[in-house]
């Protein structure tokens, strides 16, 4: 019978907590990234412009009909020599976050744009039309008046995306980039409690996501009322 | 002031305007009615180009709505319009709705819009309204408030889009009190509208439209005691029955 020893995860705590950290840095950053390109690309696809139509149609679906380990790992390969051709830095210097980054921002503004076309869309037309009657310009009845009523409809699926996206930058694990879950496995590892560390690592990871979609819920409630 | 000449539209095969003419003199106050579908609606939407036409010519101030050439956010934004629908911005406070295209489009310092804006909901009556979102207000009160925000931006005439069509009974009349009182001030006004007793009260002209077509263009007592249209005639039967 297996005996649990759960006793090396204090002593680790500082390390699982740096790991932690940057778990939550590419998860802020590509939520970021990912919103300002998804408009984008949202904005160009809704556009009467064909080219800007169709590239964005086009990255759309690419990125949504790819698997994101490979993305990941496509960029893990690619950015460091791309880096050391364009700005001169050294094959051997440390670009994995980075890469990282990337490609979760890229990745995920075309999940972002979809949910924000949809946003844009659940604006009535009349809102567009009342805005231009008092003489706005097409950019500025999207600024003023469209995207802020747009953005408050999506509030709820745009965290809920953010929170998939939290979950799914464990895969950076295939660079061997020390994020939570991977602390939590060198530190099993190492200490031969991988099991251990593995259940604690998933607690850590459902505590956070639950909380996070009951206060989703809270959210979208108050909002109803 | 407004031109149309031989203003027809149409999506693909469905012919929505055809040849419709009409001339509208500085001060005047036009109410066009017609059957749903008769394509009123369109027409009053053509004459600051938020539906675009494909033959004839519109002329406001000496501006051609149709040329491509002519800059439209600029000339929209002295045109007022009022929808159906009121379409008050839901995220903003009554008095920022009343002053966001003030400042962002005619360049009006805040303080400036603010004043402007106050001034114009207390002439609607609703300037103790300011601070609260448009969710907040009522049907009537809200169209109001669209009213005050097209005569913020100081227009050289007003559009009405059934502006009491989308309003629970008991809150028409505050909203066609506003509205009268605007055209006793001499105010340019193209309403399209139902209620006939705001076109003998203050119209000069009425308009009947059908099919897309304008069958009737008179004055506010031929409309009324001798419609010559068989079709104008019956509308007026139909709606002056109760």
């Amino acid at each position: 019978m297996y005996e649990f020893d759960w006793s090396s995860i204090i002593p680790a705590l500082p390390f699982l907590g740096s790991g932690m950290v940057l778990t939550l840095k590419i998860t802020v950053v590509a939520i970021t990234v990912g919103i300002v390109w998804g408009t984008l690309l949202a904005l160009m696809r809704l556009s009467g412009i064909k080219l800007l139509s169709l590239f964005a149609t086009g990255y759309i679906n690419l990125f949504r009909s790819i698997p994101l380990v490979l993305v990941l790992l496509w960029f893990f390969l690619l950015v460091p020599s791309l880096l050391s051709n364009l700005f001169n830095i050294p094959r051997s210097s440390d670009t994995r976050l980075v890469s990282a980054m990337v490609a979760f921002a890229l990745f995920e503004a075309a999940f972002y744009s979809e949910i924000i076309r949809s946003g844009i869309s659940s604006v009535s037309r009349g809102q567009f039309a009342a805005a231009h009657a008092l003489g706005m310009s097409y950019a500025q009845a999207m600024r003023l008046v469209i995207l802020p009523q747009a953005f408050r409809n999506m509030v709820p699926l745009l965290l809920t995306q953010g929170i998939i996206l939290f979950q799914d930058t464990s895969l950076v694990y295939v660079s061997s980039l020390a994020d939570f879950f991977g602390t939590a496995y060198k530190v099993g590892d190492r200490d031969g409690r991988l099991v251990e560390l593995l259940l604690f690592a998933g607690a850590v990871y459902f505590i956070i996501c639950f909380s996070a979609s009951l206060l989703v819920k809270h959210y979208q409630k108050r909002k109803a009322i | 002031m407004i031109s149309l000449s031989k203003v027809s539209k149409h999506y693909g095969s469905f012919q929505v305007l055809t040849d419709c003419s009409t001339e509208i003199k500085k001060g005047e106050v036009i109410v066009i009615c017609g059957p749903s579908g008769s394509g009123k609606s369109t027409l009053i939407k053509c004459v600051n180009g938020l539906e675009s036409i494909q033959q004839g010519e519109i002329i406001v101030n000496g501006i051609s709505v149709n040329d491509p050439k002519t800059n439209l956010s600029k000339l929209r934004a002295h045109v007022g319009m009022v929808f159906q629908n009121f379409e008050l911005f839901p995220h903003m406070s009554v008095l920022d709705n009343l002053c966001i295209a003030q400042t962002k489009v005619l360049g009006r310092s805040q303080e400036e819009a603010a004043d402007r804006g106050l001034k114009l909901l207390d002439r609607v009556g609703l300037s103790l309204h300011a601070k609260k979102f448009p969710g907040q207000l009522s049907g009537g009160q809200q169209q109001r408030v669209a009213i005050a925000r097209a005569l913020a931006m100081d227009p050289i005439c007003m559009l009405f889009d059934e502006p009491t069509s989308a309003l629970d009974p008991e809150m028409v009349n505050e909203v066609l009190d506003v509205m009268v009182g605007l055209a006793q001030e001499g105010m340019t006004m193209m309403v399209v509208t139902h209620e006939m007793g705001f076109a003998r009260k203050v119209a000069n002209r009425v308009i009947f439209m059908d099919h897309g077509h304008i069958i009737e263009d008179a004055s506010k007592d031929d409309f009324f005691n001798k419609p010559r249209s068989e079709r104008a005639q019956q509308f007026l039967s139909k709606i002056l029955q109760h």
